[in-house]
């Protein structure tokens, strides 16, 4: 893929401020995350580790404008996401941002190839098709191109969602939990290919898990305790 | 890239995998029945017309007292006849006849038909005769003591007979009163030298064609006659069929709307349970970058290329499904018709799109609302769309088709307000049934146990699918109803021994020897009845045009005379629905009858009459006016103390106008009565005609034959109709089911996992459908029996009855429809082996 150039990766590709999320509950405000601050550059691998309800996906979620924090500000690729409307913050992830979900999030009714080929279209990628079958072809599963979901193992499916991340040449890509459904072989295998790939694609990588083999991994570790960091680790 | 494109993409894609298979299922469905009932609407709107072409032996016919020089340019087919008056002799024997001069081509629709003797059937033609000769009225012969082969005279030329006439078109268009009929060739008319300048003479003008041209000519020719002339359409060929008409038009407007009404709940529940499937989808596109207003565009071009297919594909099917059953309904008109033409598909297909978007508009909007954060919590629902928006888009959708379908408004306000109600009624008590249902639930066990808890667990979804089960249910029953209830009424209105002979001209000193010959040959007749002939000329002491909108003065009972009577007794078939009836609140006649030269105005603030509602309606009558009549030179006035309804297709004699007794007597009447003769050969009637030569004796039996066609025809059509309702219901039945087959699957699959068998999960499944079926059935026919009292009431002036064999017919067979189709659809998830039903799930 294209190389890298300073224009491209601006010194912060992500940053938070004072970010708190609170939800209404009957017994009132529950914070789930409280004052977190990080700074992420271009091209570097994050870890946001937890126990279950420490705020890890919220956090994620965030970061990728998916959702807006109830405190404080994120900016992506240098725009500040709460001063944008939802359609607004959906066209800065256009083709610059790319997903990987615990549970794959593959459309059912389409095949391998198709769903890889589903966001190079959104995108408007002339060559998109050429571009999803390299992709299916980089992640081992070019003989399995015109086959649906339903018809791969869950590791198989995984590594549809890896080439569908990576397809549209993101700037950073975000994997929630990526081998939280999978046996610890086919997910150490997938780790090692969503690694290899970012390395080769100089993605910065945002990953939330609450495997410490697998956060030891990235460069730099954010532990999130009760929703708020305890510990930042960088490598 | 484009989202029209990509949307079509993903349509194409989600094709195999059956995703918008219910969908476009229940659209086919819906468009297919609205189709067909469109199509065969049409096309028996258009035999009923044709029917009435056939009484009136044209689809258009102008009378005027003078000839016509000019006619507005037209490609009409043509035929010309002179009426009059004259004596026609044979020896000694004189009578009065009335002459028609008819050219080759007269009737232009339906047929003369010319026996060799009275009373025999007689071959169809044309009512021209052979050069030199005239067909006769059968009531003639006798009078002129003659046979088919003598000559007979009129004028100056002798003309033999070639035949009787034993049908002709127009024969009961206000006949009563006329002598007998006599058709001569109006190439030889001028022979006789009996019409001459200034002679009184009708000039018949009859025109066929295709209904946008006669359309058109009926207008130009509006701005050219004169109040003399007359323009008279098909439809008021024979004042008998109306009430059919109506009926049947209100028959099919009702029919229309509600499979129209089936498969908007069928799509609106298969929507409903398509977006839930797609929320995924469009959260993982709003995760790509995808913004509302594509998703808009994509989910909008899905929803109009579907809409587009299946309302083609359903109007397809209409075609097809009228094409080969209107061939068993219509023998005889189907070939005449013209071809189906493109406009039926248009509407076809702008029903579905608009049927499709008041049904799964709302559902789809919520899809763009759906936050990308989704895809990290699957839980998140789409934001909530405001649920007036949503009422108001499906509310004017609906509306917009009810009322398009339904011409009339009255129907449409019965209609909507019913299905308001329903709606309420509907939510009320399936919550009340369901609370019943808990208390079965505890003293119930094994799977019945298991399949009430179903029920209640998903109280929401119960109560929309004992909703939408009830409602189709309730519907068919409601068909039913109104098939065996008012058609079988209209048939019953024509008892097997209804009238078939009427008896007219029955002179005053007749009227015993008439009784006693008719009892001594075992024939019942109906009452007889005085009949003057009078025109209605003032309303109040005005000239009743004056007191009329100029668009009413042309009625037609203000152009002719009126046949009136008078009685003590309220007729049968005749129902005062305003005022008192008179009966015998005798007025003295004035003795002496009326000095000569001057009318006289019998006024008498005691008289009174009873006007028929059309008329009253028509012409803008109410209780209390006083009418005033010219009956010869006099004129007699009453007030209106009654208005009355009547079953103008009881084969009855029916009067607009019934006096009181005494205002009329002493005036010269003659009377009218109906009787039943059996049919088959030797008809008794031949004796009469001998015995009584002066009176006329209509034979009405093949206007009963036509009658009990048209019912055949529509009862065939009802059945048809009835079959594409029930495929419908069962859309309905099926959507609804699949709704709620996702988080059937995944219960199941749960159960399975911790234990249950196979068997004993489809037993309960089965009972709770079963349970579900019986309550739909029951509420069902609570609503068939309400809505059928509204609308018997309402529409067709029946009174309201009980219909016990619904409650015995509606919950077995909810019962059975629920549970086959809930067997039928759910059957598979007891059967995969859990591990697989997991994986699945994902």
């Amino acid at each position: 893929m294209t190389p890298p150039d300073s224009a491209r990766f601006p010194a912060s590709i992500v940053q938070a401020r004072a970010l708190s999320q609170r939800v209404p509950t009957a017994d009132g405000l529950l914070a789930i995350l409280s004052d977190v601050a990080l700074d992420f550059k271009a091209g570097e691998t994050l870890a946001i580790t937890g126990a279950s309800g420490s705020g890890k996906s919220t956090l994620l979620g965030l970061l990728a404008g998916l959702d807006i924090a109830s405190a404080g500000e994120v900016h992506l690729f240098g725009e500040r996401l709460d001063t944008l409307d939802e359609d607004a913050r959906a066209r800065l992830r256009a083709g610059r941002v790319g997903f990987v979900f615990q549970s794959f999030q593959l459309l059912p009714a389409l095949t391998a190839l198709e769903n890889v080929l589903m966001p190079l279209e959104l995108a408007g990628h002339d060559d998109a098709r050429t571009r999803a079958a390299h992709w299916l072809e980089r992640v081992g599963l070019a003989a399995r191109a015109r086959h649906t979901p339903r018809q791969l193992s869950g590791g198989e499916q995984q590594r549809v969602a890896i080439a569908r991340a990576f397809a549209t040449d993101p700037e950073i890509v975000f994997a929630d939990e990526p081998t939280g459904n999978l046996d610890a072989d086919t997910g150490a295998r997938i780790v090692d290919l969503l690694f290899e790939l970012n390395a080769s694609a100089h993605t910065t990588l945002v990953l939330v898990t609450h495997d410490a083999t697998l956060a030891a991994r990235c460069q730099r570790r954010l532990h999130l305790v009760a929703g708020r960091v305890q510990d930042t680790v960088s490598a | 890239m484009n989202f029209l494109r990509l949307g079509l993409w993903l349509l194409g894609r989600e094709r195999a995998s059956g995703e918008w298979r219910v969908l476009l299922l229940a659209l086919v469905i819906g468009v297919g029945s609205v189709a067909t009932t469109g199509f065969l609407g049409d096309r028996l709107q258009r035999a009923m017309r044709d029917e009435g072409a056939r009484f009136l032996g044209a689809d258009l016919l102008v009378t005027s007292p003078r000839p016509v020089e000019s006619w507005p340019d037209n490609p009409l087919a043509t035929a010309h006849a002179v009426e009059f008056a004259s004596m026609v002799s044979r020896g000694d024997a004189f009578q009065l006849a009335t002459l028609r001069a008819v050219d080759d081509a007269w009737p232009l629709r339906g047929t003369v038909r010319i026996a060799p003797r009275a009373f025999a059937p007689g071959t169809p033609g044309r009512a021209l005769p052979p050069p030199g000769s005239v067909y006769v009225d059968p009531q003639l012969l006798p009078l002129l003591d003659a046979q088919v082969g003598d000559s007979v005279r009129i004028g100056e030329a002798a003309f033999r007979i070639a035949g009787v006439v034993v049908e002709e078109p127009g024969q009961l268009g206000g006949v009563f009163g006329l002598a007998p009929r006599i058709f001569l060739r109006a190439d030889e008319l001028e022979r006789t030298h009996v019409l001459l300048p200034g002679s009184r003479a009708t000039y018949l003008y009859q025109f066929a064609g295709v209904p946008a041209t006669l359309d058109a000519f009926a207008r130009a020719l509006k701005t050219r006659l004169d109040d003399t002339q007359r323009v008279i359409g098909s439809r008021e060929g024979v004042e008998t069929l109306r009430g059919a008409f109506r009926n049947m038009d209100a028959y099919l407007q009702l029919t229309a709307l509600i499979s129209l009404l089936l498969s908007v709940a069928a799509i609106a529940i298969a929507a409903r349970r398509h977006a839930l499937r797609h929320y995924d989808q469009a959260a993982l596109l709003r995760c790509f970058g995808a913004t509302a207003a594509q998703l808009r565009v994509l989910y909008a071009t899905q929803l109009f290329a579907l809409g587009v297919l299946g309302s083609l594909a359903g109007a397809a099917l209409g075609a097809l499904v009228q094409q080969a059953l209107g061939g068993l309904i219509l023998p005889d008109t189907l070939a005449r018709l013209p071809a189906l033409g493109w406009r039926p598909v248009g509407v076809a297909v702008a029903s579905g799109l608009l049927a499709l978007a008041g049904a799964a508009l709302p559902a789809l909007m919520r899809l763009i609302r759906v936050p990308p954060l989704r895809v990290l919590r699957r839980d998140l629902p789409p934001l909530p769309l405001s649920a007036w928006l949503g009422a108001a888009i499906s509310g004017a959708a609906l509306l917009i088709l009810v009322v398009a379908y339904a011409r009339d408004l009255k129907l449409v306000s019965v209609f909507v307000g019913a299905l308001a109600a329903l709606a309420l009624v509907l939510a009320l008590l399936a919550r009340l049934a369901l609370v019943a249902g808990r208390g079965m639930r505890t003293v119930s066990r094994g799977p019945l146990r298991f399949g009430l808890a179903q029920l209640l667990r998903h109280r929401f979804d119960s109560t929309l699918q004992l909703g939408a089960f009830t409602l189709a249910l309730f519907l068919l029953g409601l068909l039913a109803l109104v098939r065996t209830d008012l058609i079988e009424s209209w048939r019953t209105q024509l008892p097997p021994d209804a009238p078939n002979h009427f008896l007219v001209n029955i002179a005053p000193h007749q009227q015993d020897a008439v009784a006693a010959w008719l009892a001594d040959h075992h024939l019942q007749a109906s009452a007889l009845y005085p009949m003057v002939r009078g025109r209605l000329i003032e309303k109040n002491g005005q000239p009743i045009a004056d007191t009329l909108p100029p668009e009413d003065r042309g009625d037609n009972s203000l152009r002719r005379e009126l046949n009136l009577t008078w009685t003590a007794s309220l007729p049968a078939n005749n129902a005062v629905t305003a005022g008192r009836w008179h009966g015998d609140r005798r007025v003295g006649a004035p003795a002496g009858g009326t000095p000569s030269g001057a009318p006289l105005l019998r006024s008498d603030p005691s008289a009174e009459l009873s006007v028929e509602s059309g008329m009253a309606e028509r012409l803008h009558l109410a209780l209390g006016d006083t009418l005033g009549f010219r009956i010869g030179d006099q004129t007699v006035a009453a007030r209106i103390t009654s208005i009355r309804n009547v079953k103008w297709d009881s084969m009855q004699p029916n009067f607009f106008v019934i006096f009181a007794p005494g205002m009329l007597d002493g005036l010269p009447a003659s009377g009218i009565a109906s009787v039943r003769v059996p049919s088959g050969p030797g008809s008794p009637m031949s004796g009469f005609v001998k015995a009584f030569p002066g009176i006329t004796v209509l034979a009405l039996d093949k206007l009963i034959a036509d009658i009990e066609a048209v019912f055949a025809r529509i009862l065939a059509a009802i059945q048809l109709l009835l079959g594409f309702l029930l495929a419908a219901g069962l859309a309905v039945v099926v959507a609804t089911l699949l709704a709620s087959l996702d988080a059937r699957r995944q219960e199941a699959v749960l159960l399975r996992t911790l234990g249950a068998r196979r068997a004993w999960l489809a037993q309960g499944l089965m009972s709770e459908f079963v349970v579900l079926g019986l309550l739909s059935g029951v509420l069902a026919s609570v609503c068939a029996e309400i809505a059928m009292a509204l609308i018997a009431h309402r529409l067709f002036d029946l009174s309201p009855q009980l219909h016990p064999w619904l409650w015995l017919v509606l919950p077995p067979l909810g019962a059975l429809l629920v549970g086959a189709s809930g067997w039928l659809t759910t059957r598979h998830i007891v059967r995969v082996p859990p591990m697989q039903s997991l994986r699945a799930l994902g």
